[in-house]
């Protein structure tokens, strides 16, 4: 089946059986190794992308249900100089660890930090941010930056 | 090739294509809604099928209908969207807080209202809970017309819809009943319930229980109502009673099943609790 999707504001072109996870697309097929296979049970949070802008578990997203939409990877939320503001409040806040879920944590806090997304309480974050695990549990520090990014002062 | 790899799917716009289509592949054809159980399946042992028709591209199984004495939902509809849709709908907040806090964000936006009720082997279903709590009846469909069935009918059959049937939609009547949908994750959220304890409750004049309907999930193989404890609490003053001693010697009515996040007895023991929790939200909502 013949898959035509916009990825990373490109648009492109896949060869792909269409029950083919679009985490496996992403990997094999386009090298974007940011999302990461890890449970591919949908508790994780690890291969988390924008589909149409909203946070979507690609491990359990099979291609076919992906056609024509757009996709974006954290490999797609970059700027060309500075690095966007969920990532320079990462950096500031030391948040980033082992780096496993950090590309699904930026995709989802990506979407959050958005105006009338969530409310700017660690309640709400938190609430927000379930179903991302992080292995070496530094789930405060990612709050405050969240945190920063949403009052501006990051 | 990964063994996901190798079925066909056919993405119909209407619903009479998807019924023409799933006709013609008869036990080969599988529907597939949000896919965050069927994508599962090698996980859980499972083959894949032959062919799946997706439905999330068809409009009208995808519309929530809310009027004064019912809601129609359609079985296309996500868990996030009927959370949305049911913000004012305070008498079905069983059914709200079901959809609003099940699995996480990005499962509710894909997680459909037809693949909880329709996911075969699946002992926790949240929505189903509370739409068994709520007496609310599905629609089942396939190229030939439809029925409707009661959500226990529903229930009973499940995984035994047929080839070529679907759930079109979920209807609930709105009787004047509150609800309170309560339930117990391991953790504080993300991870599936324990015990899931459904309940909607109609009261007289005078503040007694007329009727209590109460829901029980993720105990069992399949929800289904807890009658005896129903029973005695019919004509009891809701201020007043002590909904979870009550509920007590009448837990052993259930047989806990054994799973790898919590023992079968542990189920059956926390359900007193969660009915006196589900009891107190329902009162605190009415004052
Ligand atoms: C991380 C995670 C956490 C979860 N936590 C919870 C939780 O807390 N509570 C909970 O209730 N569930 C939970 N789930 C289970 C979740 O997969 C189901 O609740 C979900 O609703 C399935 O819907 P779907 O649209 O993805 O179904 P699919 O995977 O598309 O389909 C499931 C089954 O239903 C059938 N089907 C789908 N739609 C129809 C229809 N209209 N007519 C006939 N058959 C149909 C399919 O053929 C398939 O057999 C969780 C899942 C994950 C991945
Ligand atoms: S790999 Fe997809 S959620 Fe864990």
């Amino acid at each position: 089946m013949t898959i035509r999707l916009t990825l990373n504001g490109e648009e492109r072109e896949f060869a792909a059986p269409p029950m083919t996870p679009l985490i496996d697309v992403l990997r094999d097929d386009c090298h974007l190794t940011g999302a990461k296979p890890v449970c591919r049970e949908g508790f994780c949070g690890a291969c988390m992308v924008l589909v149409d802008g909203i946070p979507t578990v690609s491990c359990l997203t099979p291609i076919a249900l992906v056609e024509g939409g757009k996709v974006e990877t954290v490999e797609g939320l970059t700027s060309a100089d500075t690095p966007p503001p969920v990532q320079a409040a990462l950096e500031a806040h030391d948040a980033v660890q082992c780096g496993m879920c950090f590309p699904g944590m930026v995709v989802s806090l990506t979407h959050l930090t958005q105006p009338g997304e969530c409310d700017a309480s660690r309640a709400a974050i938190k609430a927000g941010l379930t179903g991302h695990v992080c292995r070496c549990t530094g789930y405060e520090r990612i709050v405050d930056a969240a945190l920063a990014v949403m009052e501006g002062r990051q | 090739m990964s063994p996901l790899s190798s079925p066909a799917i056919i993405v119909p716009e209407t619903l009479a294509d998807a019924l023409a289509s799933l006709a013609e592949l008869g036990a080969d054809g599988t529907p597939l809604a949000g896919g965050t159980w069927i994508m599962r399946a090698p996980l859980r042992d499972e083959p894949m099928a032959h062919a799946y028709v997706a439905l999330g591209r068809i409009a009208e199984l995808r519309r929530i209908k809310i009027s004064a004495k019912r809601v129609e939902i359609g079985a296309s509809a996500t868990h996030a969207m009927l959370a949305a849709a049911l913000e004012r709908c305070d008498d079905l907040a069983a059914l709200r807080n079901a959809a609003a806090q099940s699995a996480n964000p990005a499962i509710r936006h894909a997680a459909t209202v037809g693949g909880n009720l329709c996911a075969r082997r699946f002992p926790a279903p949240d929505l189903a809970t509370a739409l068994l709590g709520l007496d609310a009846s599905v629609e089942v469909a396939d190229a030939a017309g439809s029925e409707r069935l009661t959500m226990e009918a529903f229930l009973a059959a499940r995984g035994a819809l047929g080839p070529g049937r679907i759930v079109t939609k979920v209807i609930v009547e709105r009787t004047g009943h509150r609800s309170a949908h309560s339930r117990l994750p391991l953790r504080k959220a993300g991870d599936y319930p324990v015990a899931i304890v459904s309940v909607a409750v109609r009261l007289d004049d005078a503040d007694r229980i007329v009727e209590a309907r109460i829901a029980v999930g993720s105990v069992e193989g399949v929800p289904r109502r807890w009658t005896a404890l129903e029973e005695a609490l019919a004509g009891q003053p809701i201020a007043a009673v002590d909904v979870a001693a009550i509920a007590r010697p009448r837990a052993d009515r259930f047989t806990g099943r054994d799973g790898v996040e919590a023992p079968g007895w542990y189920r059956v023991h926390v359900l007193p609790v969660l009915v006196g929790r589900a009891f107190a939200a329902l009162t605190s909502a009415a004052t």
